[in-house]
């Protein structure tokens, strides 16, 4: 490892770090800075209607110390710290006694399994219409760039509701909602997973769609200015094979878009919330909807925690990543 | 200046966008000309389709012309028999053995159709035959209603209207061949776009919607843009301690998704105090970043170029080497920066507002609060009203399309290599 | 006499522009060159001389196309061979090109040493990649290029040495012609210096049959060719010995050429530098008569109206104008 080599990734740790802290307390602060106080909130539901001022108080009282209101912002601060490094993230407020690590776990996996492959489904789809699209042009490029312009233009939700709509309430092919029947239980049983597979569909297919065209049209632009590049010239006038230069090309197109693919599953949490919330999908983004409707501190720090980490992770590993794969970012970094 | 502004106006892609987005804005600007109507205000009850509505009453009151159309009794039954109805009849008919050959669902056989049925039909006979398929007493009953109903409208020539309250005198009577001119009826309402949940005029409503969310996305995308030019600049050209700070603060607006950190934010903003504007400054504070990178880098790019060392040489200030060596270079991406936000602005708004914390306001409406509505009232699942929703999702994908070719247009100009 | 390495028989190519416009940015151009010969071709930016180079490889693809002509090179005619056969048996081998922009020649993510195992499979030579590593090494080793160089990306490398390995990468099939478009222009002197005798170097030991220097900059020229060219609006107006062209201009243009820069030689010491005014004609639509005749200060309604035809001086020097080179001379004489 080269001296230059050091520095950067000396300084890259040291902002990642830095930045890491800032935004764990960023976490902390603002939902807290939301209105409406959660524990009269609980109260109110838990409490009969015929009790005491004294009772209520008493109840208020017995929350406030259950989630660590009683403490000053500093303790409840380092409550906070002590819940996020031994897994547990405290109490959820809104569904007490409910670990907000047991909320988390339930919804996580829905929205990987969701986004994960959708995202990386709808990467590899784009990329390769956008690489035609640059390769091909004339015909190709000038019916698919529109086409692919307009539908990176309608919003994730739209898309999400027209399918919904024509999928689901009028041909009635998948289901309106939902990530498996109410009535089942959750079991690796043939038929509980084809019903889970069942209502996979539109989710999926609605985040798919969307990102084609967004990759689709960066991917084109890229392979453009790659193919106008020196060294395409160059190579051609020493005679080597069209079909090799266009792997050059490619290649050297797809580098950045790896980008887009990491900074996408970073951020899939946030992402995937327009499509759980339209198709009621049990995921993360789902609890972390639930819980802003009902100001439940501890799960959203905790899920914005999540996405800070996951982005953080996604762009720390792409800065090595490329500091190794690229040799264009090598240069321009190390020396 | 002008041969920059010709290229521009040359390139196919900006002047399709443009010309869509300029649409747009003009028919804001001009509607409520025609269409004097408060956007908000409940005219109809619940979700009524799109279609031409007239009074009745004013319809009953207006001098009639005699127009003999042949095909009107074969429409006039082919309005009152819905597919599903036809379906019924053609199967009991088929059922019962009686010759439905040529007969289809279509509205050419259903005059045949009716006919057949009245000579095949018989209450008692199908209750003592118990036909496959008709033999519970739901399944009687249903062909027994279907039977009514054709009776019913079925008394040729004319109609009697009653007028008064409790007065049964006839007034007048309406033949089926009587017909009414649409602009001589008193009230006539057209409603291209049908109503809302509200019962409010669609088209009114997305128009004063279109206008209001155009508005968010220029507050919005003026202060990302000012906000991340200054950054930029600051940043990439003063560089430095500053460089690090700035983009520390850019980084960790990256961390925290913008869309989260506007949830959160807009959230502590209070219920009370949502209104457009702030929603729209909100949007503008959490997008800056990407335009304060690009700049950044470009003004790097810039900073050790010939002409700005000689004005630097020259004792030339910071604000002024900026103003006259920097910003030049950067014009061009900064327009196209501001486009891109206008548009992920609108965006913004409307994402925020169908999930319930969109501006907090009961003035106007915004595309995003109209989607939220259209949610909230089952417009995509129990109602099935398309127009509830429908035009708002093409309006936003029409506003980010044109104002997405306008920016591809501007680059072809601006960065020749991209051109084909 | 030596046998010709290259010879063009009135190549035409042009560009067809995005309006479809033909522009004809080389017209009727013959030229040759001997064995262990090299020549320098001279002009102002926009003459046609890049376009000359591109044209001279007889591989074209748009907006550049062949209108007619002949390429020979070393007795073969390539000018009518099919694409693809061109590719694999000319280019590179036959005819090898250093391009312009140097800098950005090579493939920013694929190691020189691979990129040579490209080259060597486009043209269908039977060797391991064993063989072809051993074979650049010796390569590298014989042109004084650090042999680590084949193990890294060409971003790794300083300007300098990055016009040197893409020189060393265009000419490891040994071709009988190289055309180097402006190979120094973007380096400082020093590098400049080190990629010129590097070409010197390759002439002199015949891994180069021979070579076409093109470039804006006169004094290199006089300093690296044997024979110096001009051009200008897509045609030759003249050409001699680097000598002659540099103290005994005969064409106007020629002489604007040489006295607007600085050759630094005796005898040129006294020289006034001028430039020569106005600018060159649009191609889309070239002027009936003698081309140059706009800015030519001895031009005459003749000149403007008929197309001038080359006249042959002998020795390889020819010039394309009306006048006599005995009254150009004396012309020339009384205005010093």
């Amino acid at each position: 490892m080269s001296k230059g080599m050091r520095k950067y990734f000396k300084k890259k740790i040291f902002w990642f770090v830095i930045t890491f802290i800032a935004a764990v307390i960023l976490n902390f602060i603002l939902p807290r800075l939301m209105p409406g106080d959660p524990v009269n909130a609980i109260v109110g539901k838990s409490v009969s209607p015929g009790a005491s001022q004294e009772q209520i108080q008493e109840q208020i009282a017995f929350y406030k110390q259950q989630f660590g209101l009683d403490k000053s912002i500093f303790g409840q601060f380092f409550d906070f710290v002590k819940n996020a490094v031994n897994g547990t993230f405290g109490v959820s407020y809104s569904q007490y006694p409910r670990t907000v690590s047991d909320i988390i776990g339930s919804g996580i996996w829905w929205t990987i399994a969701l986004q994960l492959p959708a995202i990386l489904v709808g990467w590899i789809l784009g990329n390769v219409l956008g690489a035609l699209a640059a390769y091909l042009r004339k015909a190709f490029d000038k019916v698919l760039m529109p086409v692919s312009l307009f539908f990176s233009a309608i919003p994730a939700f739209g898309m999400a509701v027209i399918l919904l709509v024509i999928f689901a309430v009028n041909l009635k092919v998948a289901p309106v909602n939902g990530a498996y029947d109410a009535g089942l239980i959750p079991k690796f049983t043939p038929s509980f997973i084809a019903n889970v597979i069942w209502h996979y569909q539109l989710p999926f297919w609605s985040i798919v769609l969307i990102s084609i065209g967004g990759q689709a049209v960066g991917m084109r632009s890229m392979s453009i200015y790659e193919l106008n590049a020196d060294y395409v010239k160059y190579a051609r006038f020493l005679g080597i094979k069209d079909r090799r230069i266009v792997r050059y090309v490619f290649r050297n197109a797809m580098l950045p878009q790896v980008t887009g693919l990491a900074m996408s599953i970073g951020s899939m949490v946030g992402g995937a919330l327009v499509a759980e919330t339209i198709f009621s999908y049990p995921g993360l983004g789902m609890a972390m909807y639930n819980a802003i409707v009902s100001s439940d501190y501890p799960v959203i720090s905790a899920t914005t925690l999540i996405i800070t980490i996951m982005v953080l992770l996604a762009s720390f590993t792409l800065d090595i990543i490329y500091a190794f794969i690229d040799p264009r970012v090598k240069a321009a970094q190390f020396d | 200046m002008k041969s920059t502004l010709r290229n521009i106006f040359h390139s196919p892609r900006f002047v399709v966008g443009f010309v869509i987005f300029m649409a747009m804005v003009l028919t804001v600007l001009i509607y409520p000309y025609f269409v004097p109507r408060d956007p908000l205000v409940s005219i109809g009850k619940g979700f009524l389709a799109p279609g031409t509505y007239l009074s009745v009453y004013d319809a009953n009151n207006t001098s009639t012309y005699r127009i003999d159309l042949p095909e009107a009794a074969a429409n006039r039954m082919g309005s009152l028999l819905t597919a599903e109805d036809r379906k019924t009849m053609l199967d009991f008919l088929t059922v019962m053995g009686a010759d439905t050959e040529g007969l289809d669902l279509s509205d050419d056989s259903v005059n045949d159709l009716i006919a057949l049925w009245k000579s095949s039909y018989d209450e008692e006979n199908v209750r003592t035959s118990k036909y496959e398929g008709f033999s519970t007493k739901a399944q009687r009953n249903k062909l027994k209603r279907l039977d009514t109903k054709l009776s019913g409208s079925d008394s040729a020539g004319a109609m009697t209207v009653v007028s008064g309250e409790g007065d049964a005198a006839e007034s007048r009577a309406v033949a089926d061949t009587d017909y009414v001119k649409v602009n001589e009826v008193a009230n006539a309402l057209n409603l291209p776009l049908g109503t809302d949940n509200f019962g409010r005029d669609m088209l009114t409503e997305l128009v004063s919607a279109t206008g209001t969310s155009l508005i968010i996305g220029l507050i919005a995308g003026t202060i990302a843009t000012l906000l991340g030019l200054l950054v930029g600049l600051l940043a990439g050209y003063v560089g430095g301690l500053l460089d690090d700070i700035l983009m520390f603060i850019a980084n960790i607006f990256t961390v925290i998704p913008g869309f989260v950190l506007l949830i959160l934010i807009y959230y502590s903003v209070g219920q009370e105090a949502r209104g457009v504007t702030t929603c729209a400054i909100v949007i503008g504070l959490t997008s800056w970043v990407w335009t304060a990178r690009s700049v950044r880098s470009q003004v790097i790019s810039l900073r050790n170029r010939d002409h700005v060392n000689l004005s630097k040489l020259s004792g030339h200030s910071l604000f002024r080497i900026i103003i006259t060596d920097i910003l030049p270079y950067i014009a061009s991406y900064v327009v196209m920066a501001f486009i891109l936000q206008v548009s992920s602005g609108i965006l913004a708004e409307a994402q925020l507002s169908l999930l319930g914390l969109g501006p907090k306001t009961t003035v106007v409406p915004t595309l995003g609060l109209m989607m939220n509505w259209a949610k909230l009232f089952g417009a995509y699942t129990s109602s099935n009203a398309w127009w509830a929703y429908f035009p708002v999702i093409l309006v936003i994908a029409l506003t980010s399309f044109s104002l997405n070719l306008m920016n591809t247009g501007l680059d072809q100009v601006f960065n020749p290599t991209l051109r084909d | 006499m030596a046998k010709y390495m290259l010879e063009v028989k009135d190549l035409t190519t042009k560009y067809i522009t995005r309006n479809r416009e033909d522009v004809y940015s080389v017209d009727h151009v013959s030229l040759t060159i001997e064995e262990g010969k090299s020549l320098g071709i001279a002009g102002e930016s926009g003459c046609g001389k890049s376009t000359l180079a591109l044209s001279l490889m007889g591989y074209y693809f748009p907006p550049l196309h062949y209108t007619s002509g002949s390429i020979i090179i070393d007795g073969k005619n390539i000018s009518g061979m099919d694409p693809d056969t061109v590719r694999k048996n000319v280019l590179g081998s036959e005819v090898a090109y250093i391009p312009q922009a140097a800098m950005n020649a090579m493939n920013p993510t694929r190691k020189v040493g691979k990129f040579i195992e490209d080259v060597m499979k486009a043209h269908e030579i039977k060797m391991s990649k064993k063989e072809i590593r051993q074979m650049a090494k010796e390569r590298f080793a014989l042109l004084g290029l650090p042999v680590e160089a084949l193990d890294k990306y060409s971003v790794e490398l300083s300007g300098g040495m990055r016009q040197r390995v893409v020189i060393a990468v265009s000419t490891i099939l040994n071709p009988k012609v190289l055309i180097a478009d402006e190979p120094s222009s973007a380096l400082d002197v020093t590098s400049q210096k080190m990629v010129i005798k590097m070409l010197k170097d390759m002439m002199a030991k015949g891994l180069v049959k021979s070579m076409i220097f093109i470039t804006h900059e006169l004094p290199l020229l006089y300093n690296v060719t044997d024979d110096i060219m001009v051009m200008y609006a897509g045609q030759i107006v003249e050409r001699g010995s680097a000598k002659e062209m540099v103290f005994d201009p005969v064409h106007p243009y020629s002489r604007g050429l040489m006295r607007s820069i600085l050759v630094p030689e005796e005898g040129t010491r006294d020289v006034k530098l001028t430039a020569i005014p106005g600018t060159p004609p649009n191609l889309k639509h070239p002027p009936a008569g003698c081309r140059f005749a706009e800015r030519c200060r001895y031009a005459t309604p003749n000149c403007r109206d008929y197309s001038v035809p080359m006249t042959d001086l002998g020795g390889g020097r020819c010039y394309r104008c009306n006048f006599s080179a005995e009254e150009l001379r004396e012309v020339y004489q009384r205005e010093d």
